[in-house]
């Protein structure tokens, strides 16, 4: 039971991450786009974004590896 | 490879011998880090002094541009000792993990979630006193009423979560980095060579992502604690 529980949230993990990573780095990736000036500041805020979103899938893979083995 | 945790009893508290001599060498790292980085300053600054400029100026630069600048003085040393200390934390347990007698002795004190949430508490209560002692006490627990008294329960909610996700964020990531790099080697060692020759490649582009991922979550931990500062002691025009 501790395998799939980890299973499904390992999933939900990758899910989330995978969705929330990929519309803000597409935002960003759309915004050098119209103004290459703003790169630089553009990038600073994306990778303070990511480490953001990622904040729930990170908690939700620990809890996987903690139900992993009962 | 290291074992479980190292805990022992002292006037009726757990305590924590893995916490302890890994917080005390990372100090130890840090300081002569700093200070070997600092000595024979010159008005042209070359080699070490530049690469020491450039980290004060990297840290200014985000408290700066968080906060009003008549501000932001005050809290650029704050954001730089603890930039520093929780990137060489961060980074530690992925070049040092040393474990004796079957517990943990050296690993990143940041993979520990005592150990985040204590910073993510140090840094919420400084929150608080900035705010009381740019509003008063009583102005300061009034701005909880703000715009409306029915926000108050969706304040104090935020202040919560946002301690919360504060110190869960760092441990996680750190966490789970780790972990993962253990039970790669545990699949490097669980058939013999094929097995070896499968995971070596995995675990060099793991440890190179864990690098770069303890570097963001220093940066991002830094820019929090300026931006929930500022938002303290910034009065709405």
């Amino acid at each position: 039971m501790g395998a799939i529980a980890a299973g499904i949230a390992a999933a939900g993990a990758a899910i989330g991450a995978g969705i929330g990573n990929g519309v803000v780095i597409g935002s960003t990736i759309e915004g050098t786009a119209r103004q290459p000036e703003l790169g630089g500041s553009l990038r600073g805020t994306m990778f303070l974004g990511v480490g953001l979103v990622e904040a729930m899938p990170i908690i939700s893979i620990v809890i996987a590896f903690l139900v992993m083995n009962k | 490879m290291g074992g479980d945790a190292y805990t022992f009893k002292f006037l009726g508290l757990m305590f924590n011998w893995t916490n302890l001599i890994s917080g005390l060498v990372i100090f130890v790292l840090v300081f002569c880090l700093l200070y070997g980085l600092s000595r024979k300053l010159q008005m042209k600054p070359k080699g070490a002094q530049n690469l020491m400029e450039w980290m004060i100026d990297f840290t200014n630069g985000i408290v700066r541009g968080q906060m009003p600048a008549n501000e932001a003085p005050h809290y650029n040393f704050m954001a730089f000792v603890l930039f520093v200390f929780i990137l060489i934390a961060n980074e530690f347990g992925l070049i040092f993990q040393f474990g004796w007698g079957g517990h943990e002795l050296l690993r990143s004190p940041t993979a520990d979630p005592i150990i985040t949430m204590t910073l993510a508490l140090v840094i919420m209560t400084l929150t608080h006193f900035a705010g009381v002692a740019r509003h008063g006490f009583v102005g300061y627990l009034k701005t909880y009423c703000t715009p409306y008294t029915a926000m108050l329960p969706i304040n104090l909610f935020e202040e919560f979560s946002n301690f919360l996700t504060l110190g869960l964020r760092l441990f996680g990531n750190i966490y789970a980095g780790e972990l993962l790099l253990k039970l790669l080697a545990q699949m490097a060692f669980s058939h013999g060579i094929p097995t070896m020759i499968v995971s070596l490649p995995l675990e060099v582009v793991w440890q190179g992502f864990s690098f770069f991922i303890g570097g963001v979550q220093a940066y991002v931990f830094v820019t929090l604690t300026t931006v929930y500062i500022s938002s303290k002691v910034s009065t709405e025009e």
